[in-house]
């Protein structure tokens, strides 16, 4: 890529919710060492000290968990790109609210998530949820017959189908449990609700994934 | 009493030993429900996201690249004595917590200003008496499609011309993202066009340049 996006950060480091505006914040210490060397808060510092390129390699080490995730809840390859794009880029405005508490990936998650519930609808995914077939083609194929491999895509893309029609809480439930194998407790944080609440939603996620199944056969 | 739903997550998932509910034992509809959320966690894991194009990956980190070297810097001060989006206020929508009604009403807000900025221009233009020497270089249509072009650009030709100004300051802080939000992003352009090709479309432009390339001799 060319030019780096990170001579637009803004610089500035917050330490504490107190910090009033105007406050002056405490700079992470200068970190000279090549980028790729650079564990992940030495990457944030180097983001917000305006290093070249620092953005571009978080995107990099982030893109697929990110596509993924984005993946799971719409089904389909457009609106999943566009929806990562999305992340990074509330990723990089919000990054000097990142404090290093959880990992970079799971803060990428919990902007993720938000970001898919906030832009995911009826519209967005009823209609796109099965792609062409050609569309597939880069699943690993290997070691498995034409017919085998024919049903295992249907089946996945009926899973796939099921569970992006499931409701948005069910739905980031089911997701993150089973595919980014957060705990009950980490799901609660990023949806806002009880650990109870979590389990409900999952339970009944997976009582709707049956019931949808059994609809579509 | 049959197990609740808590308890049956848990021991789907192996936390909890089938052996501390003596109930699961004695009620075969526990146990059903117990085979059923069994099945469906491991149908839904079965199902892998189907990998991309290998070209994909690179085009997703332009596209990033690029959206944020246009886009505007972090709680960038809206104009119209708004209050500032304090950092809690970021914080919670990139993050998730409360506000995020908030910060969605105010990017609606702000697409709403582009929208009436451009029928405010609409009207103010077919008003006026014929004045053609002052706005053939900006149709409305232009100012309100790209509403991110800076008032400076518009200033030129709105130096004398009080409805241009207007919009010119309503539309200088409205950045690109708002105004697709808004409807308002050029879609019929061929940057977007190609950006938005789906892999088997890139592959068959990528073949007829090819085919195209080679009839030319080039």
């Amino acid at each position: 890529m060319g030019s780096s996006i990170a001579g637009t950060f803004p610089g500035s480091w917050p330490t504490a919710d107190t910090a009033g505006p105007g406050t002056p914040l405490t700079m992470p210490a200068a970190d000279d060492r090549p980028l790729d060397e650079l564990d992940e808060s030495g990457l944030v510092g180097a983001c917000l000290a305006q290093r070249a390129g620092a953005f571009d390699l978080i995107v990099e080490r982030h893109r697929r968990a990110v596509y993924q995730l984005c993946y799971r809840f719409v089904g389909n390859h457009e609106d999943a790109s566009d929806l990562s794009q999305d992340v990074f880029l509330r990723a990089y405005r919000g990054l000097r609210s990142f404090r290093g508490q959880s990992t970079l990936a799971t803060w990428l998650y919990r902007i993720g998530v938000n970001v898919c519930l906030n832009r995911v609808t009826a519209k967005t995914t009823l209609g796109k949820l099965t792609e062409p077939i050609e569309e597939k083609q880069f699943v690993d194929v290997r070691a498995e017959s034409p017919s085998e491999l024919m049903l295992k895509d249907e089946r996945a893309a009926r899973v796939r189908a099921a569970i992006a029609q499931l409701p948005r809480k069910q739905r980031a439930a089911l997701i993150m449990r089973t595919y980014h194998e957060m705990s009950h407790q980490e799901i609660a944080d990023v949806l806002g609700s009880s650990v109870g609440a979590v389990k409900a939603n999952f339970f009944h996620a997976l009582g709707n994934l049956k019931k949808l199944l059994a609809e579509g056969q | 009493m049959h197990l609740n739903t808590e308890e049956l997550v848990d021991v789907a998932e192996g936390s909890r030993p089938e052996a501390s509910l003596p109930h699961l034992a004695a009620c075969e509809p526990c146990r059903t429900q117990l085979r059923d959320l069994r099945a469906m966690m491991s149908a839904a894991q079965e199902v892998e996201v189907p990998e991309p194009s290998p070209l994909f990956w690179d085009h997703l980190s332009s596209r990033v690249h690029d959206a944020v070297e246009v886009g505007p810097p972090p709680a960038r001060q809206w104009g119209f004595g708004l209050p500032r989006r304090s950092s809690r206020d970021v914080a919670a929508s990139e993050g998730g917590e409360p506000s995020r009604f908030a910060f969605v009403a105010s990017r609606w807000f702000q697409a709403s200003v582009v929208v009436a900025a451009g029928v405010l221009l609409a009207v103010a233009v077919n008003l006026r008496t014929p004045a053609p020497a002052a706005l053939p270089a900006v149709p409305p249509s232009v100012a309100v499609a790209d509403a991110s072009v800076p008032a400076e650009l518009l200033s030129d030709v709105a130096a004398d011309d009080a409805s241009l100004t207007l919009v010119a300051s309503l539309t200088d802080q409205v950045d690109l993202e708002t105004a697709r939000e808004a409807g308002l992003a050029p879609r019929g352009s061929a940057d977007h066009a190609i950006a938005h090709l789906s892999d088997s479309e890139l592959r068959e432009l990528g073949r007829l340049l090819r085919e195209e390339l080679a009839r030319s001799g080039a």
